[in-house]
């Protein structure tokens, strides 16, 4: 356990809620202290969203139960999913229209990134597809403090056999058609769930809108020489987020705008 | 003179007027222009005297003026159907700066 004074993030502005000289933290004001520690208390959950509403409460709960900054970017949702995650205790922004999962995780960050005291990212799909086990084991791996960024991968051996086999043929391949990606040595490159570091979110600079961003991110680790490990993560497909997930035709696309990435000014 | 001649002259002198009369004054626009001009020129021999262009397409190899034509047609047409598609995703993007500035904006906070 690593001491509030021996953490490598500091944060000025808030205080140690593991205090060894008897302050008072909070006040009576503060009625619900946010949850977490100072092995939290700087850590930043993205969450974008679309049209979630069915799942968002339950996905910011679960989350806010861990850490206590969420921020749920509502991708220009019809069905009320901004109102619900705020209700559930994110933060929210709200793209007037909707942009792609690649502009809602570049707002997260950069709104995370303008947060006092915030020193560790993480992106997670609002689908419920994700477990916040996973996040806390990858920051404890992010603390190690000899990596970057953290990817989950759902193909490690101790996770295989759960994808089921067509998208594992097509995420493998993928993962094996970008030249970053196999030279990261990178298996599941389309994993929603990344944990990163400050000097990360500083350079990230996402401009693929759509579903290609996945890709891009893993260009952009490879052109700036961010260290980056895989840690296996286990992916839930229920009813619900394989229904909300990416048609397999998609990846045509993503692969079309790899090839195009290059050509285009930032 | 037949009439599809004087309708395809027609109709490329109206788009050259009508590009020249668009107010740009980048660098670039300048030789756009400079290049249709050609076009427009090359245009109007080609419709005046059609058997030229078989003259010129013997000289590269294609049996018929005609074929030439297409073959510089689909060229033409690829070219910008990518450069339209790049300069799309270029707009798509200043466009989401836009809205993540008014999203950032608008950010909300969470009362607990």
């Amino acid at each position: 356990m690593v001491r509030w004074s021996e953490s490598p993030y500091t944060w000025p502005h808030w205080p140690a809620p593991s205090n060894r000289r008897g302050v008072v933290l909070w006040t009576s004001k503060q009625r619900t202290p946010p949850p977490g520690n100072a092995r939290t208390a700087d850590v930043w959950i993205i969450v974008p969203a679309f049209n979630e509403a069915q799942v968002i409460n339950t996905v910011v709960r679960e989350l806010r139960s861990t850490f206590p900054h969420v921020v749920c970017i509502d991708d220009g949702s019809g069905d009320g999913t901004a109102d619900i995650a705020l209700a559930a205790g994110a933060h929210v922004v709200t793209h007037p229209v909707n942009l792609g999962q690649g502009a809602a995780i570049q707002t997260g960050v950069e709104y995370a990134r303008s947060r006092p005291g915030a020193g560790v990212f993480a992106t997670f799909d609002a689908d419920g597809q994700h477990r916040v086990s996973d996040v806390v084991a990858m920051i404890e791996r992010l603390r190690g403090g000899d990596v970057d960024i953290v990817i989950g991968t759902r193909f490690a051996p101790s996770s295989a056999g759960r994808t089921p086999l067509l998208k594992r043929v097509i995420l493998r391949a993928a993962a094996w058609l970008s030249p970053a990606s196999r030279r990261l040595g990178l298996t599941d490159s389309h994993n929603g769930l990344r944990v990163f570091n400050r000097t990360v979110a500083d350079n990230l600079t996402l401009t693929m809108s759509g579903m290609s961003h996945a890709g891009e991110f893993v260009a952009l680790i490879d052109e700036n020489g961010w260290r980056v490990t895989e840690q296996p993560v286990e992916i839930r497909y229920t009813d619900y987020s394989m229904s909300k997930g990416q048609p397999l035709l998609n990846g045509v696309n993503i692969v079309f705008d790899g090839f195009l990435r290059g050509r285009m000014r930032r | 003179m037949n009439w599809i001649q004087v309708l395809l002259i027609s109709a490329v002198l109206a788009l050259l007027v009508y590009l020249l009369r668009s107010r740009t004054n980048a660098k670039a626009k300048a030789w756009v222009k400079v290049g249709y001009l050609l076009f427009v020129i090359t245009a109007v021999y080609a419709v005046l005297r059609p058997d030229d262009t078989t003259v010129v397409a013997n000289w590269l190899g294609v049996d018929r003026g005609a074929d030439l034509l297409t073959y510089a047609l689909v060229i033409a047409f690829v070219f910008t159907t990518l450069s339209t598609y790049l300069r799309f995703k270029e707009l798509e993007l200043r466009y989401a700066r836009l809205a993540r500035a008014v999203a950032l904006r608008n950010a909300r906070t969470p009362e607990h």
